[in-house]
Order: structure tokens, then C-alpha cells, then sequence
């Protein structure tokens, strides 16, 4: 891809000054809709995006549909075992082929004409096939695949055919998270069944902010904190832990728990039953990594921004949170609990139990998220004031995770590839 | 020989109790209804909206015990949780009330619901199926589950579900 350096230096949206350290970001990239079309192709068309786990495709032909970027698109355990990524769109007319959300098929029939792909995205089967020349065929017009690659079990695709990083590449120091997420089971993760699927009426970057913010809170979170204290949690003021960038963009927050991890991380409020198997878990967990390690995968939180929009929250439960732009104004969020797939029955539950608690559309914090951002988007129709502030944390070393720093690195990647200084 | 009169007005009864429940919740009167139409081991549940309440084993969207859903009447009447402060109108409307079972010392009941909520310059509308089962409680009941299976295949427009459904 050829890139034009077209930077509006005069007019620019994000205004990273470090000698004052300042950072800025004009509110117009919240609102305005060519900016929001303009990033489907800046920014979804040619960055990793992430699409599922591997274990939403447990067996043989079992797929799930979605939408990535803004594109309709089937992932396929093919009858080979491979898992690919197909676009959701018949090669003929256009149809998409697959209408349910997941299932399991030896192959997809479009219900247009009945056109028939294998689930390993061959076309198997053309009704009335004499119509069709002697230069028709059936190998030109298999399902248009994806490239997808996957790293510890999360998917990712890319749309754009010179992107020139391989995905571990691409994820950067990003890896190095997804490793303390992934050793939490010797046998694998596995995503729970029951999607979060809902939404804002505000711009998507305002949620990518907002999950790696942890300066508000004690603020927002008022509610929750007090439940979470009133079960015998106490949250310090400060928490400790530290921001840090992780390359291209993305960003993480790693900080001491403000309550317990189902994982192997006990306090009180678990109760006494599982106390013992939730320690023995982390004494299995200092045999395999070392003591110091084994504290991080098991007694760490952690919240990280896999850019451009992907969050993994690893605290009380695990969220993989994918959020997509509708348009300008208008989001949509996937969420799923992702837990050990040898996770104990007892210690499901709670891991269930608590991430109701806190996250979701009706859980005890999320909903004053949404609400939240979607303030934050009518506070922008009063474009007197035109800039948000993203500076926390520019005067330390070592910035805390009550500072901007992994928003700060969104903002920057998210101005590289807008304005074209972004090498591929 | 089924006696339908009696079956009539145990219908009656039961539709009134549902009828209250819901205008409880129109007024915001959670500690009434927490207190007076609630069993102690209520369990109140929203699955999610893909798999529906199909597998057991799913994460839902609401999943209170009575304990939590104590918490969350609190928390609503308190005013802290931010979406609904100023609180949000509300109009439930509930219908096809069919009692699917009378088992003795509780009954099974299906129902209908659209709840309208209308707040923060939004107006929403969650529409779903309830699944009662009401413990006989003297002349009257009390819930003890109450279930309710949205028919909404996301909730990307509505964003959160603040309220009680």
C-alpha cells in the first residue's frame, strides 16, 4: 500500500506535545462521520483485527459468523481441523452463506441458487451446471479466504493483502500478555458460552479509552465498589502496578487485584469452601513457573489494548472485548468470559458469579460505562469546547495505571495510520 | 370433570399478582416488591441473547440471587448508579399470561412483557418472555424464579439493561 503523507499540521486531531506534556485529542475524531468512514480503510482494512478463540470452534466443521471491521465473515474448523476465515459472502451473487450465528456443517449452501462451498471453503456443488461454459470453473470461485493466523488461541485476520507483519509481529509486546493469559490452564482456555452483545450510542474509541482507564474507577464505580467492600474486599486508594506501552499501538495496565481471581488468587470473600483448591492452583501454578511468575499469571491484573480494538481484562473474570464502529456516534460490543477449560464446577460458578457482577449491560459497573460515553458524546455537541485531555502520567518514567498512557498510545498509533506516517 | 370456573379465577388471581408486580416497578416501589412479592430465595435471570437460556452452563446477562438483586434494588434506589439518575419511566406491559402447571404448592406461569423505558433523552423498548414460578403464599404468591428470555438478538441499540425488567 502506498502511502500519502497528508498530515494537516495545521489543522491537527492529535496534539501529543511533550515538551509541555500535553496530550490532546480534538473531538472532532469522536464525532465527525468522513473521519469514521475514513477509518475503515486506514485503519480496519490494513490492521490485524481479532476475529474469535479457537475454542468457539471446538470440533470438526464447527464455525461461527460475525462481523470484523465492518465485514461479515465466517470462522471455519474445515473437516481438515485447520481453522480459516472466510468472507460470509457467496462467490456468485453475493448472498451471504452462512445466516446462522454458529454451528457445525460439512458444508454452507448459499440459499440463493444453492451454490455449495465445503467447510473448508472449496465450491462443492452448482445446480444445473450446463449452463455454464467450458471456461467455468469450480475452483475460481471458492469462498474468498481470509489470511488468519492465530496466537495462543485468539484469531486474528487482516484485510489487507501487503500488510507486511506476520501476526506476532503485529501484536508486539502485546504477546507477552496474551502468554499470562493463555498459561492459565494446561489444557487451554476456553470461551463460556453466552455472548454480551450490546452497545453504545457514542464513538467506538471512547469505550477502547475507557477499558483502559482506571482512574475513574473509584469514581464511576462507586456502586460496585461498595458491593465489592460490603462482601469484605477493600480496595486501596492506590492500587500500585504501572502503565506500559506495548508497540503499535497497543498498551496495558498490570496492577495488584482490588478484590480475588477465581484462578488461584484467594481472599475472604470467595469463602471458605474453595479455599483450598484455589490455593492448591497456585502452589500447582509456582511448581510450573517459578515462584515469581506464577505470581504474575495468578496473582496480577491486568487490562490490555490490543490495537485498534480488542480488550482483554483479566481481573476477577476475563473479558475479551470487541468493539466495533457502527458509524460516528454508534458502537457495538461483544463480550465473553474467557476461563480455564479444566476450571473446576465450583469455581465456574463464581468465576460466572462475579463477572455478572461487575461486567455486561446489567452487571453492577458496565452500564454506567456505556452511559458514560455516551455522555461524553453529547458533552461534544458543544463544540465550544474542543478538546479532550489525555495527559496523566506524561511527567513520570513510569507511568501508574490511574495515568493515560495506554489511551495515549492508542491515540498515537491511531494518528499514524489516519495520517500516513505509518510504515507498513 | 376440570372445574374451569376455578381455573378462571385462579387465571384472575394470577394475572392480578403480575399486573401489580409490574406497576410496583412502574413506580419505582422496589422495596415493596422486593419484600412483599419475592420468596427468600428468589433467583431473577436474564440470559443472554444468543444462546437463551438453552445451556445451563451459558453466562447470562443477570443471574441475581437474592442477595445481589438486594444490592441492585439498593443501589437503584440510592440514586448511585448513574444511568438511572434522575431515574428513568418505565411502562410495563404484560400479557399471554398462561399458567403452565399448578403444581400444588407452586405454580408455573408464562408471560409476555414489553418494558418501555424512557431516560437521558433515550426511549427503549425491551420486549421478552417471562417464566414464573410462584409459590403459593396464603390467598396470594410469591415469586421465586423469575426468568426472562429477551427476544432481542443483540442489545446494540439499547446498550445496557439499568433497570428491572
Amino acid at each position: 500500500m502506498t502511502i500519502e503523507l497528508q498530515r494537516p499540521v495545521a489543522d491537527p486531531i492529535v496534539i501529543d506535545d511533550l515538551e509541555r506534556l500535553s496530550f490532546r485529542v480534538d473531538r472532532r475524531a469522536y464525532t465527525d462521520p468522513d473521519l469514521a468512514t475514513r477509518e475503515l480503510t486506514r485503519i480496519f482494512d490494513r490492521c490485524w483485527l481479532y476475529v474469535g478463540h479457537e475454542s468457539e470452534v471446538p470440533g470438526l466443521g464447527c464455525y461461527v459468523t460475525r462481523d470484523v471491521g465492518g465485514r461479515p465473515v465466517v470462522m471455519a474448523r474445515g473437516s481438515d481441523g485447520v481453522i480459516r476465515v472466510f468472507a460470509n459472502s457467496c462467490t456468485h451473487r453475493g448472498a451471504l452463506i452462512c445466516g446462522q450465528p454458529a454451528g457445525q456443517a460439512r458444508s454452507f449452501r448459499c440459499p440463493y441458487h444453492d451454490w455449495t462451498f465445503s467447510n473448508q471453503g472449496d465450491l462443492v456443488g452448482v445446480p444445473l451446471p450446463d449452463g455454464y461454459g467450458p471456461g467455468f470453473r469450480k475452483a475460481d470461485f471458492g469462498l474468498a479466504q481470509h489470511r488468519s493466523d492465530s496466537y495462543r488461541g485468539f484469531v486474528f485476520v487482516t484485510f489487507d493483502p501487503e500488510q507486511s507483519r506476520t501476526l506476532t509481529e503485529y501484536l508486539a509486546g502485546a504477546t507477552e500478555y496474551l502468554d499470562l493469559i493463555d498459561d492459565q490452564s494446561e489444557v487451554g482456555m476456553e470461551v463460556i458460552q453466552g455472548a454480551q452483545l450490546h452497545g453504545a450510542r457514542a464513538n467506538w474509541k471512547l469505550m477502547m479509552e475507557n477499558s483502559v482507564d482506571i482512574y475513574h474507577f473509584r469514581a464511576l464505580h462507586k456502586r460496585y465498589v461498595g458491593y465489592m467492600e460490603s462482601l469484605g474486599s477493600v480496595a486501596p486508594k492506590r492500587r500500585g502496578g504501572f502503565g506500559c506501552a506495548l508497540g503499535l499501538g497497543h498498551g496495558a495496565n498490570e496492577l495488584p487485584p482490588a478484590a480475588a481471581r477465581p484462578l488461584a488468587y484467594w481472599t475472604p470473600m470467595f469463602g471458605p469452601e474453595v479455599r483450598g483448591r484455589i490455593e492448591a492452583t497456585a502452589a500447582r501454578f509456582v511448581d510450573r513457573f517459578g515462584a515469581e511468575r506464577a505470581g504474575r499469571i495468578t496473582g496480577t491484573n491486568r487490562a490490555v489494548l490490543i490495537f485498534p480494538n480488542l480488550m482483554i481484562i483479566d481481573a476477577i473474570a476475563i473479558t475479551i472485548r470487541k468493539i466495533d464502529p457502527i458509524d460516528a456516534g454508534q458502537m457495538a460490543i461483544t463480550s465473553v468470559a474467557l476461563a480455564p477449560k479444566d476450571e473446576d464446577p465450583d469455581i465456574r460458578e463464581l468465576r460466572k458469579s462475579h463477572y455478572l457482577t461487575f461486567l455486561g449491560p446489567a452487571g453492577f459497573a458496565t452500564p454506567d460505562d456505556v452511559e458514560i460515553v455516551e455522555s461524553c458524546q453529547r458533552g461534544y455537541l458543544n463544540r465550544t469546547v474542543r478538546y479532550s485531555d489525555l495527559s496523566r502520567g506524561m511527567n513520570k518514567e513510569i507511568p501508574e495505571t490511574t495515568d493515560e498512557l495506554p489511551a495515549r498510545e492508542f491515540w498515537r498509533q491511531w494518528d499514524r495510520l489516519m495520517h500516513g506516517t505509518e510504515p507498513q | 370433570m376440570v372445574d374451569e370456573a376455578a381455573q378462571l379465577r385462579l387465571w384472575h388471581r394470577v394475572s392480578q399478582f403480575l399486573v401489580r408486580e409490574a406497576r410496583l416497578l412502574d413506580e419505582w416501589r422496589l422495596h415493596e416488591w422486593y419484600d412483599e412479592m419475592l420468596t427468600d430465595d428468589i433467583r431473577y435471570c436474564v440470559p443472554a441473547t444468543d444462546v437463551r437460556g438453552e445451556n445451563a452452563d451459558a453466562l447470562g446477562l443477570i443471574d441475581d440471587d437474592a442477595a445481589r438483586l438486594r444490592q441492585r434494588i439498593e443501589q437503584l434506589l440510592s440514586g448511585e448508579v448513574w444511568c438511572e439518575n434522575p431515574r428513568s419511566r418505565t411502562n410495563r406491559m404484560i400479557s399471554n399470561v398462561e399458567i403452565l402447571a399448578d403444581r400444588g404448592t407452586h405454580l408455573d406461569v408464562a408471560a409476555n412483557v414489553i418494558v418501555h423505558r424512557f431516560g437521558h433523552g433515550r426511549s427503549d423498548a425491551y420486549v421478552g418472555k417471562c417464566r414464573f414460578e410462584l409459590a403459593r403464599d396464603g390467598g396470594s404468591f410469591r415469586i421465586r424464579s423469575r426468568v426472562v428470555v429477551l427476544d432481542h438478538e443483540t442489545l446494540y441499540e439499547h446498550g445496557k439493561l439499568s433497570i428491572i425488567l
